[in-house]
């Protein structure tokens, strides 16, 4: 092995080795970063508080009343007296929904006519209002039923088509399977590039860079001595979050995870390989620290699939998406984590990161020279 | 070694370095000298192939620096400005980080590097983490590093800025010792200290990306015409305004209670005639002999006439409340403690109202955390003291309408125009509306800003900046001055106006309290402070510290090879060290000088290096740091091993 390689390969691992500032934002932060984000993206609509304001209050209406309260997805936060009540708690967010049910709804019912309950949805955030509004139409079809067949006079009423879902993947609809395999893509592409553009560029502030400059060391034993080490760190990075992953949050792993490493392999290699792109355009760490964090973690959270659908975007903004490799990575990790896909389904994804990879690399080379200004 | 022809580097449309044309030879120590800003830098990252010029040619070793940069590694070694080591790594591992870079054979590798730690005396702390070392540690280390690889040419940008003197002294040591061994090793070395510049065989001065002379030291002296003058005279002040608008004098400069002058070659002029009409009084003139200063500032003035213009004439300094009592500052015992750290160690001293009092040292000496106690801004952990009669524990708000503090690196908010500066400071410091338009229009005048009022500040030059942040420290005329640094990178003709600013102020009854790394600027001052990491080790006027030097005296011998010669006489036990100084070799000896110059001669014959001359010089304040800090440390170790 080239020893001027292995020189500077030693200096940055003792050099992360030693700083434990280093050391810590690299292993501990994704951690920490896992944490909140798997908890924090729920998407799951659960526990939604409900109003009623039942003006009818029989029987039949205590009976329609409970169909929505049945299960966790709402739970009754109380009885509402007036609409003026009403009112108040939707707009200091007391309550998400609210059912409203009309006076005489037992009688109208009885009677045979058809009635109209309003339900009442916060629609600040659309899609938990959607699912809210998805949910509370069941449980009112489900009643409608139930009255039906009453009338019927026959208890196993059947609709004549029935809808029998199943969910492939993630059965239990569980959005935590969903973030989590997604957070791989965007931990990795927080920490790796900024700290290689970091190793760069401060010794670029500190003046000692120039002292490697004028040695007889090649670019690319430089550029590779000084990533390795962030590699690897990446790399373990890795494996950390993957282990909590499986063990800590239970997401199913179907897939083969060496398939999965091999492809996170390669995605924290064109990690760093940003880290050192961003060190080529930037003198000073808060500069590089900024460039960092707009080139990686934004789009990496907005315009990677990770919470934001692709195929909702606008066709041009689609076409961005393909610039950033969490894109990439996250349909890889989804798909071998949740649906088992092999190299088979995976050529076309892989062998795009791989060209992704390869041309930062080329880039940051060519741009990588050893001189000042 | 080094060939460049018409080099040109510009940054945008600004040029850093204009056409320099360069020729120098191999084992030669060329240095360039010149304030920051000046363009050296640029200059040796040129050379070294790390920065690409806007035009010209430029070849190091036989190799074209420009074209094929990557054919010169090995082959020159660099140390760039400030600490370049990596300061999570061992003194070991930043040795072994560099010859592994550098490809130095496995075979001679340790014995080098036991070479090169015995010469830095690094020996002890080589397992120690490098950002653990002080900073003249530091520097050695980072020159052992360079010089691992054995180097033909060495590039060394500012190796010696704000060290400290012994730690400056070992560096050229660690040199010397390294080229006896390694003959025919040349080495380009850039700094701002003209003092330093005698050491080299040659110098090129450099001033706004340009090279005003090239010379060796001596040559660059001849080319002063006329007698240096240095001259004592009562009163002081009417013979120095007296003095600076008679013709055939020029040059004319306080240095504590002297005055220095060049009078022009054939001038007629009498001295004690012509001070006399003026109603001053000669008591002492001698000749003496020109510094680089004295050569640099009048090469700037041929080289560039409105350089001088600026700084010439101001309007006069409105009078100041002089301080009643005897005392402007009186400090007792004064210490700092930063955790472990002792920054500040049980200092006593005072300053006399009007008084130019200098605190001089290295950086990290203590110096900026004594001005910040005694100005208010840091509490001390012990001790008191007083500042124009309140004390600073307790009555820090008393003090501040008394007194200017001009910071380090000037405090001027750049990206704000002159007159926007000068507002922000009247405002701040709560200059009388009806004063402020005329304190104003005095700062302007003074620091020779009328007509820039609208420009923005960071476009500049330091010696603008400089007398720009002065007016803006002396608007509310403070009747103390406290200065940080104030002449660190400014150009000499800048310093020189500049302390004729200080002087008048002093006169006019302000007492100016002033830090300064330069050690030649501080025999400006009146009263002297050697400080040495948080001590005060020497104090009094600077003639009186010098006179009471008397262990040892200075030698300087004229000598065909110095370095060889300096080997040779270090061996004797009365010689203290020795050192080359350009084509001289400077020697210090124990005891009086005469007593020795016999034994000094006899050696050199023995060894075939016959001197020309020998005679006996005065220390530099310098050498009497280097020697006060060796006594202060003796000390220590003696009582540490009882």
């Amino acid at each position: 092995m080239n020893r001027r390689f292995i020189a500077v390969l030693i200096k940055e691992t003792r050099e992360i080795w030693r700083d434990p500032y280093t050391l810590g934002m690299a292993i501990g932060l994704p951690f920490v970063m896992l944490l909140l984000f798997a908890y924090s993206t729920n998407l799951d609509v659960k526990n939604m508080s409900l109003a009623v304001f039942d003006q009818d209050k029989s029987a039949l209406s205590r009976s329609y009343i409970t169909q929505f309260t049945t299960d966790d997805t709402f739970y009754l936060k109380g009885y509402a007296s007036s609409y003026d009540e009403l009112n108040q708690w939707m707009e200091n967010d007391t309550v998400d929904t609210a059912l409203v049910i009309p006076p005489n709804f037992g009688q109208t019912l009885t009677a045979r006519r058809p009635e109209t309950v309003q339900i009442w949805v916060d629609g600040s955030f659309p899609p938990t209002a959607n699912v809210a509004i998805n949910y509370m139409q069941a449980f009112n079809a489900r009643f409608n039923y139930a009255q039906l067949a009453a009338i019927v006079g026959e208890r196993n009423l059947k609709p004549a088509i029935d809808v029998q879902p199943s969910v492939w993947f993630n059965p239990g609809l569980k959005s935590i399977n969903y973030v989590v395999p997604g957070l791989y893509a965007v931990i990795l592409l927080a920490f790796p590039p900024l700290l290689s553009a970091l190793s760069i560029v401060k010794e670029k502030e500190q003046g000692s860079i120039q002292q490697v400059f004028v040695s007889p060391i090649r670019s690319a034993e430089l550029i590779l001595g000084k990533l390795i080490p962030y590699g690897v760190i990446a790399f373990i990075e890795m494996l950390v979050i993957l282990a909590m992953g499986i063990w800590g949050f239970r997401v199913p792993f179907e897939g083969s995870i060496w398939l999965l490493l091999f492809a996170a392999l390669i995605y924290v290699f064109g990690a760093v390989g940003i880290g050192l792109l961003v060190s080529t355009v930037t003198e000073t760490q808060v500069a590089a620290m900024l460039a960092a964090i707009v080139l990686t973690m934004m789009p990496a959270l907005i315009f990677s699939g990770f919470i934001y659908p692709i195929f909702n975007m606008p066709e041009i903004m689609q076409w961005y998406t393909y610039l950033f490799p969490a894109r990439h990575f996250v349909d890889i990790s989804r798909s071998i984590v949740l649906k088992g896909a092999d190299l088979r389904t995976l050529w076309f994804q892989m062998s795009l990161m791989i060209a992704y990879v390869a041309a930062i690399f080329t880039i940051a080379a060519l741009r990588f020279k050893k001189k000042v200004g | 070694m080094i060939h460049a022809t018409k080099l040109t580097k510009s940054y945008k449309k600004t040029p850093a370095v204009r056409g320099i044309d360069l020729a120098v030879k191999q084992g030669e120590i060329f240095g360039l000298v010149g304030p920051d800003g000046a363009g050296k830098t640029t200059t040796i990252q040129l050379l070294t192939g790390i920065l690409t010029p806007t035009s010209g040619t430029a070849t190091v070793a036989g190799i074209d620096v420009i074209n094929e940069p990557d054919r010169l590694g090995g082959k020159i070694g660099y140390m760039s400005e400030g600490f370049t080591l990596y300061g999570a790594l061992s003194v070991d591992e930043n040795l072994d980080f560099f010859a592994d870079l550098y490809g130095v054979p496995l075979s001679i590798r340790k014995e080098r590097k036991s070479q090169l730690l015995a010469f830095a005396r690094l020996e002890e702390a080589r397992n120690r983490r490098a950002e653990h070392l002080s900073g003249g540690m530091k520097k050695k280390l980072a020159l052992a590093c360079t010089l691992m690889y054995s180097p033909q040419i060495l590039f060394l940008d500012e190796p010696t800025t704000g060290v400290d003197p012994v730690s400056r002294r070992d560096f050229w040591k660690i040199l010397f010792e390294w080229m006896q061994n390694n003959e025919g090793l040349t080495i380009f070395v850039s700094t701002p200290y003209l003092d330093e510049a005698e050491r080299f065989d040659r110098v090129a001065l450099m001033h706004r990306g340009e090279f005003i002379a090239v010379d060796t030291p001596a040559a660059l002296k001849k080319q002063l015409t006329g007698t240096m003058i240095d001259l004592k005279a009562d009163p002081q002040f009417t013979a120095l305004a007296h003095l600076k608008k008679t013709p055939g004098v020029s040059h004319v400069q306080v240095f504590g209670e002297r005055l220095r002058l060049l009078l022009a070659e054939n001038s007629t002029l009498n001295l004690d005639e012509t001070l006399q009409k003026a109603g001053a009084r000669v008591i002492d003139a001698r000749p003496t002999t020109p510094t680089l200063e004295d050569v640099f500032v009048s090469s700037i003035e041929a080289a560039t006439p409105d350089a001088a213009n600026h700084t010439n004439g101001h309007p006069p300094l409105a009078a100041v409340e002089p301080i009643t009592g005897e005392y402007a500052v009186t400090v007792e015992n004064l210490t700092k403690r930063f955790g472990n750290f002792t920054a500040v160690n049980g200092i006593s001293f005072t300053v006399r109202p009007g008084e130019i009092f200098g605190f001089l040292g290295p950086n990290g000496s203590g110096k900026t955390t004594t001005i910040r106690m005694l100005t208010g801004l840091l509490p001390a952990t012990d001790g008191s003291g007083t500042v124009a009669g309140f004390d600073i524990l307790r009555q820090q708000k008393h003090i501040k309408p008394h007194i200017g503090y001009m910071s380090q690196k000037f405090s001027l908010y750049n990206d704000l125009t002159v007159v926007e500066n000068i507002d922000f400071y009247a405002g701040v410091y709560n200059v009388p509306r009806k004063i402020r338009g005329e304190r104003k229009a005095w700062v302007l005048e003074m620091a020779g800003l009328r007509g820039k009022e609208r420009t923005l500040t960071g476009s500049l030059s330091g010696g603008w900046k400089q007398r720009l942040a002065l007016g803006c420290a002396i608007l509310h005329q403070p009747q103390i001055l406290f200065l940080d640094e104030p002449t660190s990178g400014v150009d000499p003709i800048s310093r020189r106006a500049f302390w004729d600013l200080i002087f008048e102020l002093s006169a006019q009854g302000v007492t100016i309290f002033i830090t300064t790394h330069y050690m030649d600027e501080a025999e400006h001052c009146h009263t002297l402070g050697l400080l040495y990491y948080g001590d005060i080790i020497a104090m009094g006027a600077p003639a009186e510290v010098k006179q009471n030097m008397k262990a040892g005296e200075m030698v300087e011998i004229d000598v065909a090879h110095p370095l060889r010669a300096a080997g040779i006489v270090e061996t004797l036990p009365a010689v203290h060290s020795a050192a080359p100084y350009g084509d001289k070799l400077h020697v210090m000896v124990w005891g009086r000088a005469d007593e020795h110059i016999a034994t000094l001669e006899k050696t050199l014959r023995a060894a075939e290096l016959p001197p020309h001359h020998i005679k006996t010089i005065d220390f530099s304040l310098e050498d009497l740091f280097v020697i006060f800090i060796e006594m202060k440390e003796a000390g220590r170790r003696a009582r540490e091993e009882d």
